[in-house]
């Protein structure tokens, strides 16, 4: 490949094993509801970082991620103190902390700016934006072996890192240490935040852990294949971000990550199937053609009973609470109804269809009648799945109810 | 002596300053169905989260079949929490959600493999609901979602099982559902604690009930303890609630009941 010298491979390597660890942990993160977290968590980096450069005095990474760390870490157990001995909720006090440790890690570098003049301070520029560009090989391995950590860790522990997000109570009755494993799980965030400083910067680094978690979890529906499909998408927006970086050099990797990252998403929530924008526009639209279909037999049937074999088009379409056009050709389509002239009526199959219909409500309304309580999903049902629910025994029982009943009202 | 299956001795617990268990005593022998009973915020699940060794304790102790709540409870205590407790559009499917149960068991690293498949597929089948291994919880109806908690318990194979409103908005089929695995259950000889709000069904399902709020108001026998007397001390003198008791204990007694409180006290 032309132009992808040693040092951008060992970058390259580098960013996309922290892309996967991120795509990991902000899988975790996403589940036990801490995206924001996360953020908050990378902008309280930075006073640790400017305060390590200022007690060293040197630009080492490793010092620099250190500190980052430890503020990090402070800023979570700050986050988790102050709902539980203040009346301050969790969301004022993500807010707060974010706010603070930013601005504080602001001034000091402001302060580092104006004292220090070395090139050497131009370091901590790049921890605000990142700049994979200025990594050293050092540091780029380093990054790379701690990302693989966490990814093992994960790996090991996904059974009980499941338990301990889906329900900590059962968890704990079952005896795992599910306090022990939620800490060990945002020390594994903290870690990973601190690794994203230098290739995305103190900014972007929340974006690098949640888009490719959010943009997986509108694909798939298992808790492994989530984390593994979100590590793919971090690994490749962090490779083709570094790389699209390194060809032009104007452009920081961490913006073009996210920018990578964040078309991957819309994508995702344009496209994907059942959760994606367009899946639901279509299912909804099926739904209220299918429901208004239903209505649209029934008019006829009882239209029917009373002897008008036809009904005009003028008394179904285009006034309140009756039937679409589109409904209408979809039920043409179908077979079921047929114009006449200027009127609309039952073919012999749609005739067959709403009795059925009529039949299933009548079942499905007398099966809940001696329901307990209702089950909000069990209300708006068609036919084919009353039918499917209703057991044959019940049918034959509810049968033999609604015909002593109507017995009953004659006599 | 045999000990008792629960036993929970001059127990107060309190979140922050405010006590919302004080001063329970009662003791459950072994093989009974056993309701509690009582208002919303009267401290049942915080009582039964007590016995699981899910909140610190203020005062008193709890002990189970004769010893204190252990690290490792799972083949002793199964617990069917409240359904709201956890986020149904976790992306886990029915059968994950059942295979939890087996974790215990397991322990660290090990993965559920075929045997524990096949015995979390048993558990659904206990719960009429084999058929849904494979589907997402997120597509679940309320009742369905019910069923999968209790089939989840069911793995875990326990001697003692409490379950936290598993009634609570379920359709009639999953109450008989679940109404023929607690029998199966005391066929089998296992103890089960449940958290029940429907007082014209206590007198079915339960041998013993515990009425709560705050304190115990009484424990015992359901035939001697489900009094009208008992229920409108724990209910405060609600009306509507009131009456309903008042009607469940005229169908259950076709009297007024006798008073009859702590009747575990004296022993
Ligand atoms: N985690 C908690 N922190 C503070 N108060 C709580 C907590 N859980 C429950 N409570 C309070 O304790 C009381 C009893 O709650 P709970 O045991 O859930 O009652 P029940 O299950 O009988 O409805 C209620 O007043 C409730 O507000
Ligand atoms: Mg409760």
């Amino acid at each position: 490949m032309p132009g992808l010298d040693y040092n951008t491979l060992v970058v390259l390597v580098g960013t996309v094993a922290l892309g996967i660890a991120a795509g990991v942990t902000g899988s975790l993160a996403l589940l036990r509801r801490r995206s924001l977290l996360a953020d908050a968590l990378a902008h309280a980096t930075l006073p640790g970082v400017c305060l390590a450069y200022l007690w060293t005095g040197e630009r080492s990474l490793p010092v620099l991620l250190c500190g980052a760390l430890l503020s990090g870490l402070l800023g979570v157990v700050i986050v988790s103190w102050l709902p539980r001995v203040t009346r301050i909720r969790t969301d004022a006090a993500i807010g707060l902390v974010l706010g603070v440790f930013f601005g504080i890690g602001i001034a000091l570098s402001g302060h580092i700016q104006r004292t220090v003049t070395d090139a050497s301070q131009a370091g901590l520029d790049s921890l605000l934006l990142g700049r994979t560009a200025g990594m050293l090989f050092n540091d780029t391995v380093a990054i790379g072996v701690a990302s693989l950590a966490v990814i093992g860790v994960v790996f090991f522990l996904r059974k009980e890192f499941l338990i301990s997000c889906f329900d900590p109570g059962f968890g704990e009755v079952e005896g795992w240490p599910v306090l022990a494993l939620d800490l060990l799980q945002l020390f594994l965030l903290a870690v990973t935040v601190v690794l994203a400083l230098p290739a995305v910067g103190v900014v972007l680094t929340a974006a690098m852990l949640v888009i490719p978690a959010v943009s997986a979890r509108l694909w798939v529906d298992r808790f492994g294949i989530l984390m593994i499909l979100a590590a793919i998408i971090g690994g490749a927006t962090g490779g083709l971000g570094t790389l699209l970086s390194a060809r032009f050099e104007s452009l920081p990797a961490g913006p073009v990550i996210v920018l990578v990252s964040s078309s991957l998403f819309i994508i995702s929530l344009l496209c994907a199937p059942r959760r994606g924008v367009i899946a639901r526009a279509l299912r909804s639209r099926s739904r209220t053609l299918n429901r208004e279909t239903r209505r649209l037999l029934a008019l006829l049937l009882e239209a029917k009973s009373r002897g008008k074999n036809t009904v005009p088009h003028s008394h179904l379409l285009g006034r309140e609470r009756s039937v679409r056009r589109r409904s209408l050709d979809s039920a043409i389509a179908r077979g079921w109804v047929q114009l006449d002239g200027d009127g609309i009526s039952l073919t012999e199959g749609g005739h067959q269809r709403a009795l059925r219909g009529r039949r299933a409500l009548q079942l499905w309304h007398a099966y809940l009648e001696d329901a307990a309580s209702i089950d909000r999903d069990l209300v708006d049902l068609d036919e084919e799945q009353i039918e499917k629910i209703l057991p044959a025994e019940k049918v034959l029982e509810l049968e033999r109810l609604l015909s002593s009943r109507t017995e009953g009202g004659d006599g | 002596m045999k000990s008792p299956a629960i036993e929970v001795h001059d127990l107060t617990v309190a979140y922050r300053a405010k006590p919302v268990l004080w001063d329970i005593d009662f003791s459950i022998p072994e093989g009974e169905m056993v309701g509690i009973v009582g208002p919303n915020g009267a401290g049942k699940s915080t009582l039964m989260k007590a016995i699981l060794g899910l909140v610190p304790i203020s005062s008193g102790w709890v002990q189970i079949r004769g010893e204190p709540i252990s690290k490792d409870r799972s083949s002793t205590l199964g617990y069917v929490p409240q359904r709201e407790s956890v986020d149904w559009d976790f992306p886990v499917t029915v059968l994950d959600v059942v295979l939890m149960g087996t974790y215990g068991r397991l322990g660290w690293f090990r993965r559920p493999r075929k045997a524990e498949r096949e015995w979390a597929q048993d558990c659904l089948e206990g719960l009429g609901i084999s058929d849904l291994a494979s589907r997402q919880i997120s597509e679940l109806s309320g009742g369905q979602q019910q069923r999968v908690f209790l089939a989840r318990a069911l793995a875990q194979d326990s001697e003692i099982y409490l379950m936290d409103e598993p009634f609570a908005g379920v359709d009639a089929a999953t109450e008989e559902a679940i109404v023929a695995l607690l029998k199966k259950l005391r066929a089998r000889g296992r103890t089960v604690m449940v958290i029940h709000h429907d007082l014209q069904t206590v007198e079915n399902y339960f041998d013993r009930v515990l009425l709560i709020n705050l304190r115990l108001v009484a424990a015992g026998p359901t035939r001697e303890v489900f009094t009208r007397e008992n229920l409108l001390f724990t209910y405060g003198g609600r009306l509507t609630v009131l009456d309903e008791a008042a009607e469940a204990v005229r169908l259950a007694h076709g009297n007024a009941g006798n008073l009859k409180r702590h009747p575990d006290a004296g022993s």
